[in-house]
Parts: structure tokens; sequence; C-alpha cells
């Protein structure tokens, strides 16, 4: 319930009866900053007082417009760059993601995780919930971790960052090298520790 | 950089019609995931920025030549990749700041183990991992994969020599 605003004239306009939002007591909302925003401010704030200790107010204001210009550069690429990613979210659904995956063992399955993982749009939030549900659904573990090192390493919703901010040269280089790995990791980890499998799903549950 | 404008613009046109076709409605729909994203990290991004800009003004070539430049080593190597570890957040911070660090004069193996360890064994996402999945399936996957981060390493510092 969003009854009581900091400001007064937003209670007085709300049609609602009177013992409604006096009853109800809101707690005071902050603006919502993750942990990783406030780290970066941190570490933004100890840079800047660095600079302006070696170099005054010059300095300082140096780094800051330096920011601003690089920004400004890589705006075209980044606009270019959401829109990729808004597309595979939405031209990719986790139903499909899921249907492909259920179901599929051994060598076969790790290869299907591979792609699915590279195929699934979003951050963590989104793919460990769906390892979650797989591995509660039955799923091997070397189709666990391909899915996950898949996920994070072929990722094609995370490759327009890469190739607008660090460039071409850096982006094939690392995709090229750790192709292997996810079905690789997979297998290793399937036929190394495939039989703990029973123990995680029950810790987990 | 004009030519990585062109191909991300190409491909976004490419799945823009794509959607299209589709005549469901996917194509408003990309665009304002798209526009969603880049307003829910819109303060991320200008908070790396400034932090690119700092670390640019502070002239950290001789500082990042020493411990991760092309003659680092191994050394350089293992230091990129438990940097890669902990950098926090998402591709959007983590890759100006590192695209800085190579323009300051990273060698292209520590540059690639910072990548390849952010990206696969980021301890930020480890928190959303052990709730859905438990620490056996955690350690597990991070014992194996503390490996790869300094192989591609490795591997980057022979291929550019």
């Amino acid at each position: 319930m969003k009854l009581l605003n900091e400001h007064p004239s937003n209670t007085a306009s709300l049609d609602l009866p009177c013992s409604t939002s006096a009853l109800t007591i809101v707690p005071m909302r902050l603006p919502k900053i993750d942990r990783t925003t406030l780290l970066l401010v941190i570490v933004a704030l100890f840079l800047a007082g660095v600079a302006w200790v070696r170099g005054g107010n010059a300095l300082a204001l140096k780094g800051l417009e330096i920011g601003a210009r690089t920004l400004l550069s890589v705006t075209p690429l980044l606009v270019a760059a959401f829109l990729v990613a808004g597309l595979t979210q939405v031209l990719i659904s986790k139903q499909m993601v899921e249907r492909w995956l259920s179901a599929s063992s051994g060598l076969r399955g790790i290869l299907l995780a591979c792609v699915a993982g590279a195929l699934i749009p979003g951050g963590p939030y989104v793919y460990y919930p769906i390892a979650g549900s797989l591995l509660s659904s039955g799923a091997g573990l070397g189709v666990l971790i391909a899915f996950i090192t898949a996920k994070n390493l072929w990722s094609i919703s995370r490759l327009p960052y890469e190739f607008a901010l660090l460039g071409p040269t850096l982006t094939i280089t690392r995709f090229c090298f750790t192709f292997v790995i996810p079905p690789l990791l997979g297998l290793a980890a399937e036929l190394l520790f495939g039989r703990y499998i029973e123990n995680i799903r029950a810790a987990v549950q | 950089m004009t030519e990585s404008t062109l191909i991300l613009f190409a491909l976004a046109g490419i799945g823009l019609i794509i959607a299209w076709r589709r005549g469901d409605g996917s194509a408003r729909r990309s665009t304002e995931a798209g526009w969603s994203t880049f307003k829910r990290t819109l303060p991320l991004l200008i908070v790396a920025f400034i932090i690119v800009g700092y670390v640019n003004a502070l002239e950290p070539q001789a500082f990042v030549r020493t411990w991760i430049g092309p003659d680092s080593g191994l050394r350089g190597i293992l230091i990129g990749s438990i940097a890669g570890i902990l950098l926090p957040g998402g591709p959007y911070v983590v890759f100006p700041l590192i695209a800085t660090l190579y323009s300051s004069g990273a060698g292209m193996g520590p540059t690639l183990s910072m990548i390849t360890s952010w990206a696969a064994l980021a301890l930020l996402s480890v928190s959303f991992e052990l709730p859905f999945l438990g620490w056996r399936f955690t350690l597990i996957r991070f014992g194996l994969g503390l490996i790869v981060p300094v192989l591609v390493g490795a591997g980057g510092m022979l291929l550019s020599g």
C-alpha cells in the first residue's frame, strides 16, 4: 500500500476512506540502492579523493570530464547493445529453453545444455532459478554445470555489451579461447562428481 | 569503433525484422525490454564511467604495466584471474573498467584472464547460486572452473607473443 507519501498534498488528493490511510503505517521508503551500486560509488569517491590529493580541483574535474566523454563516445554502441539484448530476451523464451532441456542426459544432454545456456537471456536471478528447477526435475550434474558455464561463457545476450565495450579483438579472442570449456567442464563434472548429484538434490529440497 | 556500431545496429535491424514478422508485438516488447534495462542500469553506467574517468586521469600506466603488463607472466595472469573473481556488477560496469586497464597497458593474457574469471567465477553471482543449487554444487563448479581463466590467460600471452 503506497498511501502515505512524503508530500501532504498526495494524501489529501487520495479518494480513499480516511480510516484506511490513518490506520496503515507505511514505513519510509528510501531510494533502493543495491550493494553493487553502493560499492561502486565508494570506489568512485575514493578515486576522486586520490585525484584531488594528487592534482587538486583540476585533476578531480579532469576525471569527471574523461568519464563523461568516454560514456558519450560509447553511447551509440550501448543503444545498439541494449536493443540487441532486448531482442534476445523477447525472441528466446524461458519455456523454449526449459522444454529443450527436460529429459536430456548424457553427452547429448550436456551439449543441449550448452546451447540452452548460450541462448537464455537475463542475469543470475533468471538462470539460477531455472537451474534450480532443472535440478529438482532430475537433471544430472554435467547438464547443470554445462548450462551455467555456457551461460557464463557463451551467452549471446552478453556478447553485444562485450563487443561494444571491449572491442572486437578481445571479444572474439576470448570467445574462441573459451569455446570448448562449457561442454568439457560439464563432462568432467559428470565423470568426476556425477555420483554426488543425489546429495546435491536432497540438500536443496 | 564505428565498425562495431554498424555491426551491432545491423544485428538489431535483423532481430527487429524477425520480431516484426511474428506480428505479435514482439518488436515493441523488445524495444521496451531494452529501454527498461537501460533505465535500470543508467545509474550504474554513470558511476562506472566516472570510475573509468578517474582511472584514466590518474595515469595508471606504470602501475598497470608492472602488475598486469604484457611481461608480467604467470603472476600477471593470476592477479588478473583473482581481480576478475572480485569485480562487482554486470557487463556494463565490468567491461568499461577492463577496457580502461587494457588501454592503459595491461597485457592480452591478464586481460583475457580477468574477463574469463569475471564471467565464469564472479563471486557476486555465487550468492544467487547457493540458495538454488547448494554449496556442494558451487564447490564443484568453482573448483573445476578455477583453472580456466589461468589457461585462457596463458593462451592470450602466447598469442600476443
